[in-house]
């Protein structure tokens, strides 16, 4: 996964977007190949959750185009799955756990009787297994996320859309579920768009990492992560590869800041 | 897919025609006959009818009197609902031991206690203006009680700090924030006293709109009791929107 | 239920009214002690007439509910999916909302004459109103975050609308029947006092027109108690039907 040629999934061209009056982005353009993650990171306002609705195809841009797989996003497709931050919004309140899995076979077409193997399967890949019957009120926060995660999973999308999924968690959880989905990308070969503001989080995922200045959203730098994989909590923080990224993109997060 | 309650221009020219759209087909209804005309006046033979009581003076009357009527009960339920609403919500202790006894006064519907009242005053003007004020008292002191129930419990402890006096916690502090909820209440109250009033009205014989309506029925004069719902209706529009706009500009600092 | 506390306040009312009224002797025609309602009640269920009358205000409750209430979802749900619709009718809903139920009593009395039909379409159409109103409520207010999971799963308008859209809103549909019961019962007994000679409205009336204060006075606890019990039985329903979902809707009714 590490600079290998794949071809291109996802590509901005030259993509601005104004909402409410107001310009969120501008010029941007970048491609992510197959099988990547990549991580966008940048201040609050910056645009980034925007990117990921221009993907998806909840948002339109107002110049420019994005594409995925060669074709321009229209609108949004069963190939692009996006996880959103506030999961507890996002999840079905009245169906359990693997209720909620279902949904996305049920929206794939999926044979009822395929379906609870499958749901099983994955409920069990984002360890849920034996919390299939619980409704999502009974269920942490990190569980929850883990749960979209799996229903995102479920809809069988090679591109995976990320909004600051562990921003909401606490730092424990969060390092668990960044390696669970370290693990799962490797394990599916799904293309991975991520983003956070936590600069750390962005190189310790990351192939490549997209910084945006804020007001409106541009690209500052897009850096490539040298770092070995499979990645490690412990390690790969201590790489000299990564000390020097972090000590180099400090400066640019200040002033993306300011 | 929210829709806020400020509609733009377009959609305000939507609805209107909607608005026509709707008495056209009235009057279609009404000259095809499908329907008796005892039952279902025409638009233009409402509309006539409703002119002729404004402008010959009965209905002036009759509005005055329903409308009079349902603002002096009203008045009095919110003064004393206020009053009383607020004693009970700054004490805890109060409120929980009335809490049974005003769920029951709120569940009892206020028209309920009308034979009540006749026993005990009798068919008089008294009698009308007692049901009104209590039957409309509840949504307003149940809101005050709410109101204050509610303050920020660092509003209580600032307070306590600056050693506020009763009085002035419940003019300087509980008022102002319970007010969105006391007129959000006061309008519900209104609602109740114009029904309570048209009640009191056919019950008493009292002049007002509501004996009006009742006679026009009777004598099965539909235009006339058509002007007089639709009279009535503009009644509680009017009132309603009143005190909407009331509530919107209080309740600005919330939120 | 709160604790215990909040019975003291009517049990001390009780004990001083029956207290009172046999230290003063008063024995009237307008009013009676505790024990004279419960005597009252008695007699009422002794001679039929306070289940008949009861079966039949749940009667008209019952019906006009069902009607108002097909009435409010429809055109509520019809109004939440379609804008356009929404925007055609909303003035022409806003002038026929504030309309007294009260006011339409003589028109409907013209119209059916005395009986069930005649209080059930007041009711029907008393209910109606609050329960568009909610309905398009709580279709238009579904959590904006849903409503892009079901684009992005590729659901239709009827996917849409039958996986996510109602099963979201239910709750809110769910107090909203529980409010328009508690308004059908106010609108129908207010009826039976006005003009329908049925029902506990009637009842009441009745025993304060032959002076029959005690019996009077058990059709008013009758009213009040079964307001309150509906009204509870209805928001029990409501919690351990939506307990699982972690969040509780328990507006009350004003």
């Amino acid at each position: 996964m590490n600079g290998n040629a794949g071809s291109v999934v996802i590509e901005f061209r030259d993509v601005g977007l104004y909402l409410g009056g107001k310009e969120i982005t501008q010029n941007i353009a970048f491609n992510v190949r197959k099988g990547e993650f990549v991580c966008v990171i940048g201040a609050s306002g910056c645009g980034k959750t925007t990117l990921l609705r221009l993907v998806s195809g909840l948002y339109q841009p107002t110049t420019g185009s994005v594409h995925v797989d060669g074709k321009k996003v229209e609108g949004p497709s069963r190939d692009v799955a996006i996880v959103f931050q506030d999961y507890s919004r996002a999840l079905l309140p009245w169906r359990t756990a693997a209720g909620n899995v279902s949904l996305a076979l049920e929206a794939i077409g999926m044979p009822r009787a395929e379906r609870a193997d499958r749901i099983h399967a994955l409920l069990g890949k984002v360890g849920l297994a034996q919390h299939a019957q619980k409704f999502p009120s009974q269920l942490s926060g990190g569980m929850q996320q883990r749960l979209q995660i799996a229903r995102s999973l479920a809809q069988g999308a090679s591109i995976l859309l990320m909004d600051e999924p562990f921003g909401a968690l606490d730092a424990m959880t969060r390092q668990s579920l960044q390696d669970e989905v370290l693990e799962l990308a490797a394990d599916s070969g799904v293309t991975v768009l991520f983003v956070t503001h936590d600069l750390e989080e962005a190189l310790y995922l990351g192939d490549r990492v997209v910084a945006l200045y804020s007001n409106p959203g541009r690209i500052a730098r897009i850096v490539d992560i040298p770092l070995p994989r499979p990645r490690n909590q412990l390690s790969t923080r201590e790489e000299p590869d990564f000390l020097h990224l972090r000590r180099e993109l400090f400066g640019l997060m200040e002033e993306i800041h300011a | 897919m929210k829709r806020g309650f400020n509609v733009p221009g377009l959609a305000l020219l939507q609805g209107l025609v909607g608005l026509a759209l709707f008495v056209w087909l009235w009057h279609l209804i009404a000259a095809s006959g499908a329907v008796p005309r005892a039952f279902l006046p025409s638009p233009e033979a409402t509309w006539n009818a409703f002119v002729r009581g404004v402008t010959t003076g009965d209905m002036r009357e009759q509005l005055l009197g329903t409308v009079l009527r349902m603002i002096n009960g009203w008045l009095l339920a919110s003064l004393v609902g206020i009053a009383l609403g607020s004693a009970i919500g700054i004490s805890e202790t109060l409120r929980n031991y009335l809490r049974p006894t005003l769920a029951f006064a709120r569940a009892l519907p206020a028209s309920a206690v009308v034979p009540v009242a006749i026993a005990l005053v009798g068919l008089t003007p008294g009698m009308v203006l007692g049901v009104i004020v209590f039957g409309s008292i509840w949504p307003t002191l149940l809101a005050t009680v709410q109101g204050f129930a509610m303050v920020d419990p660092r509003l209580v402890e600032v307070s306590r700090a600056l050693h506020l006096s009763r009085f002035d916690f419940i003019w300087k502090i509980g008022l102002p924030n319970a007010v969105p909820d006391i007129i959000t209440g006061m309008r519900l109250s209104l609602t109740v006293a114009l029904i309570l009033a048209i009640v009191g009205e056919m019950l008493a014989g009292q002049e007002g709109l509501g004996k009006a309506i009742l006679l026009a029925a009777r004598m099965f004069r539909a235009p006339d009791l058509y002007a007089g719902i639709v009279l009535l209706g503009l009644v509680g529009l009017v009132s309603s929107y009143g005190l909407l706009l009331v509530e919107r500009r209080v309740a600005r600092w919330r939120r | 239920m709160s604790g215990w506390r909040g019975f003291i306040v009517p049990a001390v009312l009780l004990l001083l009214a029956e207290a009172g009224f046999r230290v003063f002797g008063y024995v009237g025609d307008t009013l009676a002690p505790p024990s004279a309602i419960l005597r009252g009640f008695v007699e009422a269920i002794g001679d039929g007439s306070m289940v008949t009358s009861t079966l039949q205000t749940f009667a008209t409750v019952l019906g006009g509910t069902v009607i108002g209430a097909a009435f409010g979802l429809v055109v509520g749900c019809a109004l939440g999916f379609w804008g356009l619709l929404y925007r055609f009718t909303y003035i022409t809903i806003e002038c026929l909302r504030p309309i007294p139920s009260v006011a339409l009593l003589p028109l409907s009395l013209m119209i059916f004459g005395f009986g069930y039909k005649m209080e059930i379409a007041i009711v029907g159409f008393a209910t109606a109103w609050p329960f568009l109103i909610l309905t398009y409520s709580a279709i238009s207010q579904v959590e904006p975050r849903l409503l892009e999971v079901a684009k992005v799963f590729g659901f239709g308008p009827v996917g849409t609308a039958w996986k996510l859209v109602l099963p979201a809103a239910a709750p809110r549909l769910m107090t909203a029947l529980r409010l328009c019961v508690g308004i059908a019962l106010v609108v129908a007994v207010t009826s039976e006092i006005v003009s329908n000679p049925q029902g506990l409205g009637h009842e009441l009336m009745i025993a304060q027109e032959t002076l029959r204060p005690h019996r009077m006075l058990a059709y008013l606890v009758l009213v009040g108690v079964i307001g309150w019990g509906l009204n509870n039985l209805l928001l029990w329903l409501q919690v351990r039907m939506f307990r699982h979902r972690g969040e509780i809707d328990t507006e009350v009714a004003a």
